[in-house]
């Protein structure tokens, strides 16, 4: 009888804890900003001031940082069931445009408007907010495309500079593999944030395109033959000079073999390429140097990718969200992390001017900011294109080129294929 | 079969009030979202474009022209084909050896039972390490000799291999375990008077004691089949659908459709498909498994 | 039984055996290692520098929200399973010894809801929970994973009910007792290994769950499998931290399973013989 009798208390306590617990509402304590990011260095930095804010507006704030998977998910789900939980959310610019066409989000022209250090914010990041003539956020990132390399195995291989176009790149790149270590890591992975943030930079360069016109005239036209030149490029880099596995890798595993020596030279976001400098999480630091992406036939076209904080639109108390924002996108706060987190994708002037933090960048490479100036300054706004359907299509066309480089499809038929299928997205 | 157990009628009366709470408990949380599926795979629920309430079958029709559904069907057959043979093969394999090569080895049997509670996100995650070449050990091991293990996941069939054996290293203990139960039910006599008669140990397994078994195995692999249709944490973290879209299954097609690209009426309509298809083979699991019982 | 020998056969036997248990553990001796690696040491062979072991990732763990996730899944799985088991171990009984023409719906119709694709039910689920403010709380979570666990238990106890000899229930009956009592009193003591095993599934089928939480839950009550993910993040995959976080999402249930293989095997009998 003794299982019985245990079986029964066991199921006793078990209830009890049910209501005791279930039932009890979960948020109890409900904090005034509650603020939902994911995971990036800025983010998980800024998740730990959150003292700050408090210091600074009296308002406590709850900064939850999850996984980017799980972020879409929940984010979505969020704007649909209108479900008002949140106050300040991650807005990527590339989701932007979806999310004003849903009505997602709320506004704030007039509360930027009214802000004094506004100007202080570097114009191509703050416009990318602006969709409809409206401000729908204000930017805390600004990470663009650079190139890291091994300046040993480069020498080694007869070459004393970093190539500077992408045919030189398949020089280098052949030489490099010939004396043995992989060449060349970019991201392969299909996604819109993922291969297809850094594979325009290719296709762009050597006059591929998405549009025919953008934004006038939105007929696909991936297929041309300057489209299939640059594809054919990134194939062969990742396929023939790419190390081992290549055609799953994303920001993480590009990173990490930069950082343990497994590969030659990387391309990937500015931020991503600090990390690779970084003595502390780079065994091969100090031989690592920097450069600017490879230019092609039509010129230089650096990925960019600008991230912001928005408020939702069933937001029950917009002033607070905007207040979280505005501390959150300060100088103040953005020096700080700049040099706790050596976050280098700042959105504001007054930053890169701060000696602290020009010091802390000098350590880190001498031409670091510099460098991520000019490729900002040559990255073009809709690098990845500014319409709502985009990360529908970016996921398609990644998909396609992924299946290009791991040789599923042609180079020429994964392009059909992507106008086909970016043509029934927009006809949808 | 017997009809009931008790004496009195007002005993069957009991027995149903005890069926009662379950009833009603897969009413509420089970039915009652089955209804919202079939409801919204009726419609045109779209996260962005908003909701057309109009009732129709397009979605359905929609269906049958979509290439990409298609191909995930193709998908879906060839992991819970191949994922089913391994797992019960291997099952099969450790089952038998337990009992009859090492039935001493005793302890064994909790070790091959570990897989078994891992997990399916860390299953995932831990496989994904091992077929990442510049994490996993098994690349560097064979780089001591100068063998590049080839990458595993950028390879269509590479790639469904990977997820067939994260999933066969997941599950063999389940089908090895219903396995040793059955064989637990058979009783050693007829070995016996076999071996009596001369026959060797290999004929013993294929002419006696495998026959024997062959209700138990019908049931587990389509208990498997069936499970294996489900996949989601395998190929969201290992795979992410890639290379290109080669592993895409179905269930996951309905999630890419329902969250990536907003048709959440078109992924409650793939969800229908699947539900209907699991039915139709859920009701011979049932048959068979009725057989068995009154057998 | 035949005797022991040691042939060609017999090693080449063994050898596979042996070749199986490498096949089960090395994963998850690799893991072990894993979780105590060094970021900047993961990608190196470990034999290369076998002496760079850090606890590191503990501490990653331990200021994460993992802590609070893993005590999430363990009040939501823990929670449906005694609910499970309360409603569906009468409801198995009933079906296993009560008198109904509709068993044969009833064991597809479980069949059935056990194998319906969770993707179909969580998008309804998630709108119900929105107007019903069940989003986000652990009742919820419980009410979601009863899809997953209710038709186990109910499946499972069916099965191994079954096999109670009808004489010990009509012993008691005819003692007086009511069925119920009956039920408490004489079955299940008797039925001990399959509902032990029973709850045990329910338990680790609702522990195993990703997707349900990964849509329903939101800050306050995510589950460990979906805040494993979190350690993905944009920068870097923090692969000793996923590592340890799987090594710990599975250790609860080792004991439990290795303690109740028997009882599984056992019921699983229930199941399969005649």
């Amino acid at each position: 009888m003794t299982i019985h009798k245990k079986l029964m208390q066991l199921s006793a306590a078990s209830l009890a804890v049910i209501t005791g617990f279930a039932l009890t509402p979960t948020k109890a304590v409900a904090e005034d900003v509650e603020v939902l990011l994911f995971s990036m260095p800025f983010t998980r930095a800024l998740a730990e001031l959150e003292a700050d804010f408090e210091a600074k507006t009296g308002l406590t704030a709850k900064i939850d940082v999850i996984g980017q998977d799980v972020f879409e998910n929940r984010i979505t789900l969020s704007f649909t069931g209108k479900t008002g939980d949140l106050d300040v959310v991650h807005a990527p610019v590339i989701q932007l445009q979806r999310w004003v066409k849903a009505g997602w989000l709320r506004p704030i022209t007039a509360e930027t408007a009214a802000m004094a250090t506004k100007d202080d914010i570097l114009a191509g990041p703050l416009d990318s907010f602006v969709v409809n003539g409206e401000q729908w956020g204000l930017p805390f990132l600004a990470g663009t495309g650079m190139m890291a390399y091994r300046t040993d195995l480069l020498s080694e291989a007869g070459f004393d500079e970093p190539p500077a176009t992408w045919e030189e790149m398949l020089t280098v790149a052949a030489a490099v593999k010939e004396k043995g270590t992989p060449a060349l890591a970019m991201r392969v992975a299909p996604g819109q944030g993922f291969n297809m943030f850094v594979y325009p930079q290719i296709m762009r360069a050597y006059g591929g395109k998405f549009f025919a016109d953008y934004p006038t005239d939105l007929t696909p036209s991936m297929n041309t033959p300057e489209g299939l030149q640059g594809l054919e490029v990134y194939s062969k880099l990742m396929n023939d000079y790419g190390p081992e596995g290549i055609g799953n890798f994303n920001f993480g595993e590009v990173t990490a073999a930069m950082q343990s020596g497994q590969v030659a030279m990387i391309i990937d976001e500015s931020g991503l390429i600090a990390q690779t400098l970084d003595p502390e999480k780079s065994q091969f630091a100090d031989k690592i140097s920097i450069a600017a992406v490879p230019s092609g036939p039509a010129g230089r076209s650096p990925a960019i990718a600008v991230h912001g904080l928005g408020i939702p639109a069933d937001a029950p108390n917009a002033e607070a969200s905007f207040k979280f924002i505005e501390w959150a996108t300060s100088e103040e706060t953005l020096t700080k992390i700049a040099i706790s987190a050596g976050f280098a994708d700042f959105t504001r002037a007054s930053v890169a001017d701060n000696s602290d933090v020009t010091e802390r960048f000098k350590s880190i490479h001498p031409d670091f900011l510099s460098l991520r100036v000019q490729m900002l300054n040559d990255a073009i706004g809709h690098y990845r294109p500014l319409i709502p359907q985009w990360p529908q299509i970016g996921q398609a066309v990644g998909e396609n080129i992924n299946a290009a480089v791991n040789g599923i499809m042609s180079n020429q038929e994964a392009l059909e294929a992507a106008d086909e299928e970016i043509a029934n997205i927009l006809a949808e | 079969m017997q009809d009931y157990v008790g004496v009195q009628p007002v005993f069957q009366r009991n027995y149903n009030r005890m069926l009662l709470p379950a009833v009603i408990a897969v009413g509420i949380f089970a039915v009652l979202p089955l209804a919202g599926m079939v409801a919204l795979s009726l419609t045109d629920f779209h996260l962005i474009n908003g909701w057309d309430k109009e009732f129709g079958l397009k979605n359905f029709i929609r269906l049958w022209n979509d290439r990409r559904f298609m191909s995930s069907l193709n998908v879906m057959m060839l992991l819970s084909v191949f994922g089913v043979i391994f797992q019960v093969l291997l099952g099969l394999l450790i089952a038998v050896g337990l009992e009859k090569i090492v039935p001493k080895w005793r302890f064994m049997r909790g070790i091959f039972v570990v897989p078994f509670v891992v997990p399916a996100v860390a299953v995932a995650l831990i496989w994904l390490s091992l077929f990442t070449p510049t994490l996993s050990p098994i690349n560097a091991f064979f780089d001591l000799f100068g063998i590049t293990v080839p990458a595993i996941l950028t390879t269509q069939y590479g790639a469904v291999a990977a997820i067939v054996i994260a999933d066969t290293w997941a599950s063999y203990p389940f089908v090895m375990l219903l396995i040793l139960a059955a064989l637990q039910g058979i009783s050693g006599d007829l070995d016996e008077a076999a071996s009596i008669d001369g026959a060797t140990k290999m004929q013993i397994f294929f002419r006696i004691t495998l026959p024997l078994l062959k209700p138990a195995l019908l049931m587990v692999a389509l208990f498997r089949f069936i499970e294996t249709l489900k996949h989601f944490p395998l190929i969201f973290i290992m795979t992410n659908g890639g290379p290109g879209r080669t592993t895409q299954a179905t269930n996951y097609y309905a999630y890419i459709q329902t969250f990536q690209s907003s048709n959440v009426s078109y992924g409650a309509a793939i969800a229908v498909f699947l539900f209907l298809f699991a039915a139709v083979i859920s009701f011979y699991v049932a048959r068979a498994n009725m057989r068995i019982s009154d057998a | 039984m035949p005797k022991a020998r040691t042939g060609p056969k017999q090693i080449i036997g063994v050898t596979m055996m042996l070749a199986f248990v490498g096949f089960t553990l090395l994963p998850i001796i690799w893991a072990l290692i894993l979780s105590f690696r060094p970021t900047t040491h993961l990608f190196e062979p470990i034999w290369e520098s076998p002496t760079f072991l850090t606890l590191d990732n503990f501490n990653t763990l331990a200021r994460s929200d993992f802590p609070i996730a893993l005590f999430n899944s363990l009040v939501t799985a823990g929670s449906s399973t005694v609910l499970a088991m309360i409603i569906g171990v009468p409801a198995g009984f009933a079906l296993a010894k009560g008198r109904s023409h509709r068993k044969f719906i009833a064991s597809w119709a479980l069949l059935l809801l056990r194998m319906a694709p969770p993707v179909g039910f969580v998008i309804p689920l998630f709108l119900i929970y929105l107007n019903i403010g069940l989003l986000d709380t652990w009742a919820g979570l419980i009410a979601a994973y009863m899809v997953l666990t209710l038709p186990l238990v109910v499946w499972s106890s069916w099965t191994s009910l079954a096999q109670i000899p009808d004489e010990l229930i009509e012993a008691s009956l005819l003692d007086g007792a009511t069925l119920f009592q009956t039920l408490i009193k004489v079955v299940l003591p008797a039925a001990r290994p399959g509902i032990v095993a029973t709850a045990v599934l329910a338990f680790l089928i609702a522990w195993n769950d990703f997707f349900f939480a990964l849509i329903i839950t939101r800050s306050s009550t995510v589950t460990a499998p979906v805040s494993v993910m979190n350690f993905v993040s944009y920068a870097s995959v923090d692969w000793g931290s996923i590592a340890l976080a799987s090594v710990v999402l599975t250790l609860p249930t080792v004991p439990v399973i290795i303690f109740a293989n028997k009882y599984i095997v056992q019921s699983m009998g229930g199941a399969v013989k005649g």
